[in-house]
């Protein structure tokens, strides 16, 4: 598959640019990654790297928060600004004219930043409320659960990329001003640019704007590397209940290691996962929701970051029939990991990863965002050229090994439930040894 | 700036038996999304089979007489391709997005469930407890679902918006086989859908094979008439939640006209102004000047009747709900006394287009706009002037209409209090 015509750049600082042209809509993105996600967070900062961010915006050494706003917005724009786990990045869209303005917007917020003191304390404040209000959301609760059980203690993805209000909680303007003065260098950056024009112009506009915010924005960084311990094995089942007041539905998750994003047996990864839980015919659709009409939802995921990841099962159920639920996805779970699929299955899931991959690449949001990822997690692009060949190639011995390997039922898998303590408690005894936490340890 | 018609040719074509059809090319990537709009949603059905058009939806994937059970979406996705539905108060929409060599597949499988879809005791009796699950998980158990209940009943007394679209719990146990090939008949006919295929493909062949499928389906019967009276609201209707949440929220709802009146568009403006952005008005004020809520969100979704015009406050823990609900009513109060300042006008307006632009950036956003144009404004051509009818929107125009719908006697308000959290175990 060609992607449209592109150029990259990567610059003496280590900074890379790419230039990709994107016809018919008359539309600019700029979108710029910074090696500054949660991954990086300082240990009892969990979040730090999500506050800085969504600071950059509440006011510049230019300008107040309200004047960067009417900056962006009058536009017509919509600035993103967010922290996943290994990248902060800062996005926008806007009619193609204002290509110029627009990026001076972006780079002003992402290098500028005020971090007036009045601004984190009050971004302190409504962070913690927030988090405190996310504590309502069961799938919610289970996802960064899923995430801190998953990695285990210490691990530098072992929390959810807002953090903790217990750690937010302390978060003063030195945090914000330390983690922006060492992780938003031009080493390890990147900076992509799509519109209607042809990529050289595109590059040379681009060139032209990191020029001009040169002074502000260093070109390397001073921060110390992290450490990855591969995920230490754990035997056995265990399983977490958090307990959700009142609720008449269970979320279930169960959590194995997984593997990192740049695994050589990436396809082999994803077809076997698909046809698991990946689409909505995969084998656990069918059992728990067609078959039985256990759940509305069911799926598995691979979190592919950059270092590990984790294989996950996600479905919810009635109380009455949490038991049911977890016995059906750990029978088909075991029985996959031993068999793999079979011909039909690997087929299937084949063909509806490589007829739907273009659709990722349509807007031109998606396509700045897969091919800076592409880069950045060292791929290259031709992971997005050769995608639909190499899921086409999987056989079925490479679907096999990986059903096995990715099985999030597999040995030192972890139960997390979350909903009513005592309801779980009766389910799933005698499936593992269960531990209940409370909500609040988990916001 | 309008949209330019050269960029944007559909195509329009009817067939005898009344199927309306939307072709648009777009062969920069090798595929394809086709949407199936039937004018159908909850607004058409009555107390007793509440949920049966979102029920329904769920039985549009089990089985017809060429595909057996689970055969849709296994076809669909061995041919790379996926699908999914939507139900609202007006519409029931399903949509397949798929490699451009699937076409045959997608049609063939469309075609055959418009024309022969398998309803029995079994797969319904499945369907319903997803359904109920699906209920548990949207409403029962979760805070904002809750309140758009909640906020139905309210605003409305006679009208079918009084019901959620999901279905109330009882009338989804109730619905039977019956009640469902009812439905099928009278709704799921082509004269009652439009068919919006979008992407790469070869557009006499596209249409030969649509004819060639959908032609020989036979024309459905008269539809029946909804029953749309509602009494004008004649003074402010409060409805109280209480629940172990974390903390207090408020939802009103205002009395607002349909979307096909004049008034919509301006009302999608107010929208914009109020709540898109960080900079839009309520966020400002009651998230980070007065930092009383979490999130602030105005709404106006188009409804084929008078609807509502939404603004959701997700308190801060321990914030007082009297004091946030006299903050926002300053701020309404405030936005009808003033004309809007040409600057916040014109954000409003850019950001309003810029969204519209961003809508159609995916094959999937430009039939979904294409047929949600048709089933709302009569056509999809509605949406090529769209832009510069929002660019003439004047503050004037915008003072009118904030002042005719934040109206107290429209108003309709759910506050939810957190209630006594039942004790965790040790």
């Amino acid at each position: 598959m060609n992607l449209p015509p592109l150029l990259i750049e990567k610059l003496p600082s280590g900074l890379r640019v790419v230039a990709i042209q994107k016809r018919g809509l008359p539309l600019f993105h700029a979108r710029l990654s910074l090696p500054a996600g949660a991954c990086e967070d300082p240990r009892g900062k969990a979040g730090l790297a999500s506050f800085t961010t969504e600071l950059l915006r509440r006011g510049t050494k230019r300008r107040p928060a309200r004047d960067v706003d009417d900056m962006i917005e009058s536009m017509g724009a919509q600035l993103y600004e967010g922290a996943s786990m290994e990248e902060a990045a800062l996005a926008l869209t806007v009619p193609f004219e204002l290509a110029a303005r627009s990026l001076d917007a972006l780079l002003e917020v992402a290098l500028e930043p005020l971090f007036d003191e009045a601004e984190v304390a009050s971004a302190r404040r409504r962070t913690v409320a927030g988090l405190q209000s996310d504590l309502d959301e069961a799938a919610s609760v289970a996802g960064r659960a899923v995430v801190t059980l998953g990695y285990g203690a210490g691990h530098p993805y072992a929390h959810p990329g807002a953090g903790f209000r217990r750690d937010v909680e302390t978060f003063v303007r030195e945090d914000a001003l330390a983690f922006h003065a060492t992780r938003f260098q031009q080493e390890g950056a990147l900076l992509a640019v799509v519109g209607p024009a042809e990529p050289d112009e595109l590059l040379a506009l681009a060139q032209e704007k990191i020029a001009q915010w040169a002074p502000s924005w260093p070109a390397h960084s001073q921060r110390a590397p992290l450490s990855f311990s591969a995920l230490e094995p754990r035997p056995g089942l265990r399983g977490v209940i958090v307990h959700k007041a009142d609720s008449t539905q269970s979320q279930l998750r169960i959590v194995a290691p997984g593997l990192p994003r740049n695994t050589p047996r990436f396809a082999d990864a994803v077809v076997a996962n698909t046809a698991l839980g990946g689409g909505f015919t995969s084998l656990l659709v069918d059992a728990i929701r067609v078959d039985r009409g256990l759940s509305y939802s069911v799926s598995t995921r691979l979190h592919m970051n950059r270092r590990a990841g984790l294989a996950v099962f996600s479905s919810f159920t009635k109380n009455g029939t949490l038991r049911e639920l977890a016995d059906v996805a750990f029978e088909k779970m075991r029985g996959y990991a031993a068999t793999g699929p079979d011909e039909d299955a690997l087929d299937k899931a084949r063909r509806y990863l490589a007829g739907l991959f273009p659709l990722g690449l349509e807007s031109h949001e998606a396509l700045a965002e897969q091919v800076a990822d592409s880069l950045l997690d060292g791929l290259g692009l031709s992971h997005l050229t050769s995608y639909r060949q190499s899921v086409l190639a999987v056989t079925s011995e490479g679907a096999r090994e990986m059903a096995a390997a990715l099985s999030p039922a597999k040995d030192g898998a972890q139960i997390v439930v979350v909903g009513d303590a005592d309801n779980a408690l009766r389910a799933l005894e005698g499936l593992c040894p269960l531990e209940v936490r409370k909500l609040e340890e988990f916001g | 700036m309008p949209l330019d018609p050269k960029d944007f040719l559909v195509e329009e074509y009817e067939l005898p038996n009344g199927l309306q059809i939307r072709l648009l090319q777009d062969r920069s990537l090798p595929v394809a999304t086709l949407y199936s709009f039937f004018r159908v949603g909850s607004r058409n059905e009555r107390p007793g089979i509440t949920g049966i058009s979102h029920l329904f939806e769920h039985m549009m994937f089990n089985g017809s007489k060429k595909y057996g059970p689970k055969e849709f979406d296994r076809r669909l996705e061995s041919a790379g391709g996926s699908s999914n539905a939507y139900t609202s108060n007006d519409v029931t929409a399903y949509y397949e997005d798929f490699a451009s060599d699937a076409l045959p597949v997608v049609l063939d499988l469309e075609a055959d469930r418009m024309a022969s879809l398998t309803i029995d005791d079994v797969s319904l009796g499945r369907e319903r407890e997803v359904v109920k699950e699906e209920r548990r998980f949207r409403t029962d158990n979760d805070i904002d679902g809750m309140m758009e209940e909640a906020m139905g009943g309210l605003a409305f007394l006679a009208h079918p918006y009084r019901w959620p679209v999901i279905g109330w719990m009882t009338d989804i146990d109730a619905i039977t086989r019956q009640d469902c090939e009812r439905y099928f008949r009278t709704y799921y006919a082509p004269n009652n859908c439009i068919l919006v295929l979008v992407g790469d493909f070869d557009r006499d062949n596209a249409l030969a094979r649509i004819q060639g499928l959908y032609s020989a389906i036979p024309r459905g019967e008269i539809l029946p008439a909804v029953a749309t009276g509602e009494p004008p609201q004649k003074g402010e209707r409060r409805a109280i939640i209480r629940y172990p949440a974390q903390a207090p929220a408020l939802l009103f709802g205002y009395r607002a006209p349909g979307g096909h009146e004049k008034d919509a568009l301006v009302l999608d403006l107010i929208e914009t102004a109020l709540s898109s952005g960080e900079g839009a008005r309520l966020k400002r004020a009651l998230v980070y000047e007065q930092e009383l809520c979490v999130e602030a969100h105005a709404g106006f979704g188009w409804r084929m009747d008078p609807g509502l015009f939404e603004i959701s406050l997700k308190l801060n823990p321990g914030t007082d709900p009297g004091r946030a609900e006299t903050t926002l009513l300053a701020e309404l109060s405030s936005f009808c006394e003033r004309e809007l300042p040409e600057k916040e006008l014109e954000r409003a307006k850019n950001l309003l287009r810029a969204q519209l632009l961003r809508g159609l950036a995916t094959t999937n956003g430009r039939a979904h706009s294409i047929g949600q144009m048709e089933v709302m404004l009569g056509s999809w051509r509605a949406m090529l002037d769209l832009p510069d009818r929002y660019t003439a929107i004047t503050a004037a125009e915008v003072q009118r209409v904030a002042r005719k719908i934040f109206a107290s006697h429209l108003r309709n308000v759910v506050t939810l209090v957190p209630g006594e959290a039942e004790a965790g175990p040790a």
